[in-house]
């Protein structure tokens, strides 16, 4: 059997696997037409990934960079329903990696399935077997209930498994955040003058703001301000930001932009680079430039991760770069500033 | 009555056609997940990315239905909050779509859509007057999600009671970064309850957020966060154990703090509890809540099925639904290009 079902991927062929999951849709990822049968079988538009499965993390070295928090989890967690998306070493079809060059990869804890891999010796495409945006299959019935006879047309072999328990769809996380951990190394800002100041509290801290703002605000309408703020988790940028907006006379309430990325209050826009993939391109897509030209405030957290960015407005804005570090007692904070 | 909603608030792309409270159809393009099973969001800019996906999805919610965009009643959209240039994109194809088929076009709140999630597909008996779900208003009403953290008094649909939302990070952002601490990767809510599930959470003794507030009425976590970096960082070379500790110790002090603000709330008398939102999905809160709710005699509803929980459009319809179960009003009220082209979005919109 197993036999067989190299044979059908090695042909270029689809073919229909168990997994612990569910009924996969297997092409060889290394195949361009197989992958574009894949394709067309799952109706789905154009650049939408898949991801692969293979049979150990050596395998998967082969094709993706594996950075720390990716080891982490494939040791954690594979074989197993959990699908690791790290950035692709651009060696597979077509199609199989995401428009930015990563891809997911899955360890699938089911003997069959390793076996076929092993012997295919190439990593297989993974994706569930149902078309795009109908039920999940856990038995063949599923899957064919739900196509069209063209659908069913491209369909080369099934390896029947009966019904699969209903086990949780595999959980996909991305790793690739965490690449390359862009540290704003001493002396790459030189700050012309830098100060330092001990904050015992978060209320603290945003008196800090509220000086630091004064200092500045002078220059409101004249020019551009950017607070750049850098610290680890939990060190008090929103804290900041919260004291400069009250400073500013802001009424409303600031909460952590992380999620919605950017968030404004008249002259003010709260930046966020935490969960930004590219933070370089992504801070110039969110209309950093015209902010900048409207001659507005902004503060940007984590801005350590977006160095090259916000120094291309060195000219049109005066830029605070402002670090906090934790301290000696629990609430105590380091806080250090300057400008450019 | 047949609506087509529209949702680009974040990340996702999505647009689904609802019946009433029913989903007729639904596509949901997620970039951060293969599958599209896990509501995770991955961020990769914003406008052009709905740009160049959002008449492939709003096409494929209505082949996938065999309905025309004609035998819509109307059109609804996400309107806030989110992000300015990801909101622009759906509610700018819902106003072309209004226009070109003479539709009437709902704004929608998209928490509130999260808060009304649990009624998706519940039966509706219109004729007795009778409350979807069989629970009678005032109900609770909690949306927690990456962006959202909020418990409000549901007096009845579109009358809402903030109750407590927070006033920093949202609950699920609280997760995901103590699991990118951890060296879990993003988005790692759904890893870090994988990882509680065999922890010890009463290893590490981490501060109960705002403990000392006597009227209950925020949350937040930016003092947890600090003690849990604070707690990381003293530990030399962490075992699987220890991250397993970790998790379940910061995933288990971030869910009392909920539970503690929805227990002061529960001498309200309330009898139901709406939830909703993508840490919905997480079974060991659930399975709390579900313990305080028996407690005080407390129905929790969930949406039913985990899809709901993460961003969809789903939602949205079935929320146009409920806030306007009156075809004949949905003209005077909605239609007519001046009001369509006064729909505009809202990034900070409020409950």
């Amino acid at each position: 059997m197993i036999n067989i079902v190299v044979k059908a991927l090695n042909d270029g062929q689809l073919v229909f696997l168990a997994s612990e999951t569910v009924y996969v849709a297997a092409v060889d990822a290394t195949n361009e037409n197989a992958v574009k049968k894949l394709v067309t079988f799952k109706n789905r538009p154009f650049g939408k990934p898949f991801s692969v499965g293979v049979t150990d993390i050596k395998m998967a070295e082969k094709y993706v960079v594996l950075n720390e928090t990716a080891r982490n989890l494939y040791k954690r967690f594979l074989p197993g329903p959990v699908t690791v998306i790290s950035t692709g070493k651009h060696n597979l079809a077509k199609g199989v990696e995401a428009e930015n060059g990563t891809l997911g990869i899955r360890i699938p804890d089911y003997p069959f399935f390793q076996k076929v891999c092993k012997k295919l010796a190439k990593p297989i495409t993974a994706t569930s077997a149902n078309a795009s945006y109908q039920k999940r299959p856990y038995k063949l019935a599923d899957i064919l209930d739900n196509i069209s006879k063209k659908q069913k047309k491209l369909i080369d072999l099934m390896i029947d498994a009966g019904k699969l328990p209903h086990n949780e769809p595999s959980t996909v996380i991305d790793t690739t955040l965490d690449d390359k951990p862009i540290i704003l190394r001493q002396g790459e800002i030189k700050l012309k003058k830098k100060n330092e100041v001990l904050s015992r509290s978060g209320e603290n801290t945003q008196n800090i703001a509220k000086e630091l703002w004064q200092k500045y605000d002078s220059f409101v309408g004249n020019r551009a301000i950017i607070f750049a703020l850098e610290g680890k988790m939990g060190t008090g940028k929103t804290q900041f930001v919260k004291g400069l907006a009250k400073a500013m006379g802001i009424k409303e309430k600031i909460s952590s932009p992380s999620y919605d990325l950017l968030n404004s209050y008249d002259l003010l826009t709260h930046i966020d680079t935490w969960r930004m993939i590219n933070p370089n391109k992504e801070l110039k897509d969110l209309g950093t430039k015209k902010l900048i030209h409207d001659k507005s405030v902004l503060a940007i957290e984590w801005a350590d991760r977006t160095v090259t960015e916000i120094k291309k407005y060195s000219e049109e804005a005066i830029i605070i770069w402002v670090k906090i570090k934790y301290g000696k007692e629990t609430n105590d904070r380091l806080i250090s500033w300057g400008i450019t | 009555m047949i609506i087509l909603a529209i949702d680009t608030s974040c990340d996702e792309t999505a647009a689904a056609v609802t019946r009433n409270s029913e989903i007729v159809s639904s596509v949901i393009w997620s970039q951060s997940s293969l599958h599209a099973s896990f509501g995770g969001v991955i961020p990769s800019l914003a406008q052009r990315q709905h740009q160049e996906r959002i008449d492939w999805v709003v096409e494929r919610a209505i082949k996938n239905c065999k309905l025309k965009i004609k035998n819509c009643d109307a059109i609804a959209v996400t309107t806030g909050p989110g992000l300015a240039i990801a909101l622009g994109v759906g509610i700018n194809k819902a106003r072309e779509l209004a226009i070109k088929y003479k539709k009437p076009l709902i704004p929608i709140n998209h928490i509130e859509a999260h808060l009304l999630s649990p009624f998706v597909n519940s039966k509706f008996d219109s004729e007795a007057g009778r409350v979807i779900l069989n629970s009678k208003f005032p109900m609770f009403g909690l949306v927690l999600s990456g962006g959202t953290t909020v418990l409000c008094l549901v007096k009845g649909i579109g009358d809402y009671e903030m109750l407590a939302e927070t006033a920093d990070d949202a609950l699920g952002e609280a997760l995901d970064k103590a699991a990118r601490l951890l060296g879990l990767g993003y988005p790692g809510g759904a890893i870090l309850e994988k990882f509680a599930r065999s922890g010890n959470p009463n290893k590490y003794n981490l501060p109960f957020p705002l403990q000392n507030d006597k009227v209950k009425n925020r949350f937040s976590y930016s003092g947890l966060k600090t003690a849990f970096v604070r707690l990381f960082e003293g530990i030399k070379n962490p075992t699987k154990e220890d991250i397993s500790d970790l998790a379940a110790s910061f995933q288990s002090r971030a869910f009392d703090h909920i539970l503690k603000v929805l227990e002061y709330h529960c001498s309200l008398k309330v009898t139901s509890l709406l939830f909703g939102g993508g840490v919905a999905n997480n079974i060991e809160l659930k399975k709390r809540l579900r313990k305080l709710c028996k407690k005080h005699g407390i129905k929790l509803h969930v949406p039913y099925t985990n899809k709901l929980n993460g961003d969809n459009a789903a939602m949205i319809g079935v929320t146009a639904y409920l806030k306007n179960k009156n075809v004949k009003n949905l003209n005077s009220k909605y239609g007519g290009i001046e009001i369509i082209e006064s729909i505009d979005r809202n990034p900070k919109l409020k409950l």
